[in-house]
């Protein structure tokens, strides 16, 4: 199938009325998330996640990316209004949006959040488009010893780009990779720390463990921060219309910010928040009014708005094509994905072409939805920065133990979400990431599994691992991930 | 001198289930081999990499000065009750009366005191509850403890 045949089959899945209304409800949904701080896209995604059981694989798909990139939008207007970033992809926006508002141009600074979302996930997709059918062509080629490889340095690239104690990382990915051995042993049929509870032999459930993490620890860390901050000022329709000056500012930062997420978003182990952060230093460091950073210069956020938002759709290229998520909210998909009985892999563009573009044409239909929603709503928007999260924590706790129950109807697994989240809490507040530890549960199992088939067949021989170009290419960069800040951190320690 | 001591105390806890889970791992399950690894082959070697992290985790902590976050124990408290409130309830009591005392038990520790707002706040969650999960999604749980 050609590219232009894609997208017109895309285009004819992406219309019908059921995908459209679970896209616009996923794209509305995430924005409102994105905009309540104390609720993140991967709380809403794991809400979510026991829904699409009821619906096709196609509409969970497109309602989750539409939670995904709607969080991105939402989390600019926190950060701008309050300098509450709504989003971990968001906090960027603080350092010279939070400034513009003082200075009473939050209108400008909300225009430049949305256009450049906007333009940052048009050219996302693009690059996903020329990406995926070049990736998913090389993929074939793939062996267990290169998707072994891969992983591993994906996990590695996760906890130790951006990462301030990359021991702590790495552990959270171990515990992760470790509760993911949990269940029956698939090669050998033997089931692995079950204590004899018959529960757990499909293994930790991914809802159970998500929920815990990202529900219940969020919801108790937040309930005495959250309504910390004074009411948001208004903001109207016509402070939107930025100046000439500022619509020439911001093109250079959008293409650039949309490159560099792009880039970033298709590696395995960095996103969309690492690609802000770049973004920003990248501005930064080309302007020409550097001084004025911090500030409010528009080009601050234009860049990583841009760059997030366009790395939040690239980062669909790992998934879709190779089957490997690239970051946690992309796991989650996976999970999604799963549970409908579809395995994303090379074949996929192939045997589900129906899944691929129509996904592909709905992230473009949902961004146009929300820039042209969200220029008129941003009066709705802002009111909802007024809603007390105390009357929305109790509500999230209730459809929290429902959505655990509905998987597969056992109340064992509310108190699993109970456990997982009083420890994730406690996680939490020494600066260990849950997240990463998300990242590894759902990474564990196709590591062993590709670690046993590449030993298999190289009969025992570690050596498979550098004598394949590709599997070396990864073992070298997962080495030179985890040997470079180490030699750093020495040559600090000693100077 | 305040030591840093969230992470002496994770490192540590970390080395330890790291360990634990290594011997464990090693006890019950067929290691194998490179060739045909067992079903303790990966979790010895991940207990004994998480072993030496957590290590690596605790030793710096003791010389780092940090402020410990203070902790949520009321908040925590409530949210573990009321989840597993209604984990207990659902199925017995129905999830009208789940929903109601877990938004209650919930709402105990918000910043604002009161019971008129909580009492609403419980009414509007339950019926959202009722018409989300049994209306819409067709759950089969009981609604009240004499609807089955």
């Amino acid at each position: 199938m050609t590219t232009l045949e894609g997208l017109a089959h895309g285009l004819s899945v992406a219309l019908q009325p059921s995908i459209l209304i679970y896209s616009l409800f996923g794209a509305l949904l995430g924005t409102f998330v994105g905009v309540l701080p104390g609720i993140g896209a991967m709380a809403a995604i794991t809400l979510l996640l026991p829904i699409t059981y009821y619906i096709s694989s196609e509409a969970a798909l497109v309602m989750l990316a539409g939670v995904y990139y709607g969080a991105q939008y939402g989390g600019s207007v926190a950060s701008i209004l309050l300098r509450l970033p709504g989003t971990p992809q968001s906090a960027v926006t603080t350092l010279d949006g939070y400034p513009l508002a003082q200075q009473g141009r939050a209108g400008v600074a909300l225009f430049t959040a949305m256009i450049s979302s906007f333009a940052g996930s048009l050219l996302g997709i693009a690059i996903l488009v020329l990406m995926a059918g070049w990736l998913a062509s090389i993929a074939t080629q793939f062996g267990a010893a290169d998707y072994a490889a891969m992983m591993v340095m994906g996990l590695v690239a996760a906890s130790t780009i951006g990462s301030r104690q990359p021991a702590k990382s790495l552990a959270m990915v171990v515990v992760g990779l470790i509760l993911g051995t949990v269940g029956t042993d698939v090669n050998s049929g033997a089931p692995r720390f079950t204590f004899g509870q018959t529960q757990l032999l499909d293994g930790i459930n991914l809802v159970a463990l998500a929920m815990g993490l990202f529900g219940v620890a969020e919801v108790i860390a937040n309930i005495r921060k959250a309504d910390r901050h004074g009411p948001p000022n208004r903001v109207g329709l016509r402070e939107l219309i930025p100046a000439r000056d500022d619509l020439r500012r911001i093109c250079a930062p959008i293409l650039r910010g949309t490159t560099l997420g792009g880039f970033f978003g298709a590696l395995p182990g960095t996103g969309s928040t690492i690609s802000s952060f770049l973004s920003y230093a990248l501005e930064r460091r080309v302007s020409r009014r550097p001084q004025k950073f911090g500030h409010g210069a528009v080009e601050g956020i234009a860049g990583p708005e841009s760059a997030n938002n366009s790395a939040a759709i690239t980062a669909f290229v790992p998934t879709l094509t190779l089957g490997i998520p690239g970051d946690p909210i992309m796991a989650l998909m996976l999970g999604a994905l799963v549970i409908h009985g579809i395995q994303p892999g090379p074949m996929m563009l192939e045997a589900r072409p129906d899944m691929f573009w129509g996904l592909v044409v709905s992230f473009g239909i949902g961004n146009l939805f929300l820039l042209i929603l969200n220029l008129p709503l941003i009066g709705i928007w802002v009111s909802m920065l007024r809603i007390p999260f105390r009357w929305l924590y109790p509500a999230i706790i209730v459809f929290i133990c429902l959505g655990v129950y509905s998987v597969r109807g056992a109340s064992f697994d509310i108190v699993m979400v109970a456990a997982v989240g009083a420890i994730g809490y406690a996680l939490a507040l020494a600066a260990f990431s849950p997240a990463l530890l998300l990242l590894g549960f759902v990474l564990g199992p196709l590591i062993e599994t590709n670690l046993r088939r590449a030993l298999l067949v190289s009969r025992g021989d570690p050596m498979i691992f550098l004598e394949r170009p590709i599997a070396c290419g990864f073992v070298i960069a997962t080495l030179a991930l985890i040997l470079l800040p180490l030699a750093r951190r020495i040559r600090q320690g000693r100077g | 001198m305040q030591r840093d001591y969230h992470d002496l105390l994770w490192g540590g806890i970390l080395a330890l289930f790291g360990l634990g889970v290594a011997g464990y791992a090693a006890q019950s399950y067929d290691f194998g081999d490179l060739r045909r690894m067992g079903p303790g082959f990966f979790p010895v070697i991940l207990g004994l990499i998480l072993a030496v992290l957590g290590i690596v985790i605790a030793i710096p902590a003791w010389w780092r000065q940090a402020q410990p976050e203070p902790i949520a124990w009321r908040e925590g408290v409530a949210v573990l009750a009321a989840l597993l409130f209604f984990g207990f309830s659902m199925t017995r009591l129905g999830i009208a009366p789940a929903t109601f005392v877990a938004v209650l038990i919930a709402s105990s520790v918000a910043a604002r005191r009161g019971l008129v707002w909580r009492l609403m706040l419980a009414v509007v969650v339950t019926a959202l509850t009722w018409a989300i999960f049994l209306g819409a999604l067709d759950m089969p749980i009981p609604l009240f403890p004499w609807s089955r």
